[in-house]
């Protein structure tokens, strides 16, 4: 059953928030030791979350939006009561939260029931999760490939049936890449649109949060129910909620649609090509259109990202640097090594790549490209190829998403199915100027209506 | 990969400079992703920036006031 209709059963009544956290729980225990998405699991709490809502019910309340819909978060998400990890190993020695974050808080309130926290990529340093500390999460579609990541205990949660809608982070693709390689619902939202609040930073100038789902419409509710603005983040730039649900069922008819050509489509193996292809024909997009300064913004992004991310861990990497994740330890540190003339260059830049990224949606209500250049890679691959150019295949992956996210544009990634490359999923790309998450929302809602994009059974 | 030549020298400074222990494999290991990083440095040396262009913002003194001074 996919989130809406369970979401439906509850509020009829024909199925109890218990049964649904129950059948969650049981799932999640039934495939996790292959998959390895959780961290931590919040039995107790999901079924007193659970049967606080059957209790509104038998007392005749109305339910809130998400009553009853299980739901997991990254582990850099603070749960009361959980050490906030991060990934790290370093961050067991932290307390408890002593509170949700905010985001977890809004998604309580919409009477969603937490049902625990998912691997990640150390620090969020990394687009493959294969976590040293805490092994690798595999991807449910082909258990010997990387889920993507960070956020890649989210994806593989989604893609696994273990919870149909999680919550992840996003800096430079870290939502949208684990939602292409796990073939799942994803949405970026504007930068400053949610509060991050209660959630662990990797790089402040440049971090998201946002939902992973099985549906558009469960994708859209949630990203509703955390709206609202947060004077106490720094980086929250919202000053009230823009729900978006009820504009979505509109679909993309009488959008102005365009294709990514350039940088997006020379970086795109015939696969990812094959289905922004598939999804342009189903919106009816037929012009090619060039997004600027695509190269440049993507080492601006890295840049940036090295350096304040390194900043971040400075103490810890003088001190005890053996203890960080071998696959990203070295790059934390070359970060912090950085000339102050790049980091500084990288941020001017950024103000002007913003106006003309704004300016080019005066002609353009959504844009496509593929979300991630390759289908999953194998666990442990260090190389890949595209288009006859060999590439590192870890920051490989995030290569058509850094220059959106550095943008601060919303993006939601609608889940495709290439055909050949094995059954394994790439994502699309659907691109809309800030603050019109609704835009992206609309043309998803089209490509899933039209059975173009949507989940399929993983292997297990 | 063997890091350029330059890179090493650079590593191992800037490192000391900032409380940064490097054994030699670490040093190595950083230099072979700061030469990366320095290729990747060369792409935004391309971007056209003046003078008047500032830094993406990030600092606010405080909110801009929802209502004009009476």
């Amino acid at each position: 059953m996919k989130s809406p209709e369970l979401l439906a059963a509850i509020a009829t009544g024909d199925l109890s928030a218990r049964q649904a956290c129950d059948a969650a729980l049981a799932r999640i225990e039934a495939t996790d030791g292959r998959v390895n998405a959780f961290t931590d699991r919040t039995a107790s709490r999901a079924r007193a979350e659970a049967d606080a809502i059957d209790a509104r019910r038998s007392r005749g309340e109305a339910l809130p939006s998400l009553a009853g819909l299980p739901y997991a978060v990254k582990n850099l998400f603070d749960i009361e009561g959980v050490v906030t990890l991060a990934g790290s190993k370093i961050n067991r020695e932290l307390p408890p939260a002593r509170e949700d974050a905010v985001l977890v808080q809004r998604l309580r309130a919409a009477g969603a029931v937490l049902v625990g926290a998912l691997n990640m990529d150390e620090y969020a340093y990394g687009f493959s999760t294969e976590n040293t500390h805490y092994g690798p999460t595999r991807n449910p579609h082909d258990l010997t490939r990387i889920s993507g990541g960070s956020s890649g205990g989210s994806g593989a949660a989604v893609a696994a049936l273990q919870a149909p809608m999680t919550l992840g982070s996003d800096t430079n693709g870290s939502i949208r890449v684990p939602s292409s390689l796990c073939g799942v619902w994803g949405l970026k939202p504007t930068f400053g649109r949610l509060s991050r609040r209660g959630s662990y930073p990797f790089v402040h100038s440049i971090d998201h949060l946002g939902p992973l789902a099985d549906s558009v419409d469960t994708l859209a509710l949630s990203y509703d129910a955390m709206q609202g603005p947060d004077a106490l983040d720094p980086g929250c730039h919202a000053v009230r909620a823009q729900p978006a649900a009820a504009q979505t069922r509109r679909g993309a008819q009488g959008l102005r649609i365009g294709v990514l050509g350039g940088y997006f489509n020379e970086l795109a193996t015939p696969a990812a090509r094959e289905v922004v292809a598939v999804a342009a024909r189903a919106l009816g997009a037929r012009d090619e259109v060039i997004w600027p300064d695509a190269a440049m913004a993507r080492a601006a992004a890295f840049l940036i990202t090295a350096s304040e991310g390194g900043s971040l861990h400075l103490d810890d990497l003088r001190k005890r640097p053996q203890d960080f994740e071998p696959l990203s330890v070295d790059r934390f540190i070359s970060g912090l090594l950085q000339p102050a003339d790049w980091v500084i260059r990288a941020q001017r830049f950024r103000r002007v790549y913003r106006d003309k990224v704004n300016a080019l949606f005066a002609r353009w209500d959504v844009l496509l490209c593929a979300a991630t250049p390759v289908s999953a890679p194998e666990i442990g691959s260090e190389w890949l190829e595209i288009n006859g150019q060999r590439h590192p295949s870890r920051p490989a992956m995030g290569l058509l998403t850094q220059p959106i996210s550095f943008a601060g544009c919303p993006v939601a990634v609608a889940p495709m199915w290439p055909s050949s490359t094995s059954g394994m999923p790439i994502g699309v790309q659907l691109i809309a100027a800030p603050w019109n998450e609704h835009l992206a929302l609309r043309a998803a809602h089209t490509l899933e209506k039209v059975g173009v994009a949507g989940l399929k059974k993983g292997a297990l | 990969m063997q890091a350029p030549i330059d890179v090493l020298p650079y590593v191992k400074a800037a490192a000391q400079l900032i409380g940064l222990t490097l054994d030699d494999a670490r040093a190595q290991a950083v230099s072979e992703h700061f030469a990366r990083t320095v290729a990747i440095a060369t792409v935004l040396e391309g971007a056209p920036l003046a003078p008047h262009d500032e830094l993406a913002e990030i600092y606010r003194p405080a909110p801009f006031p929802a209502e004009d001074p009476q």
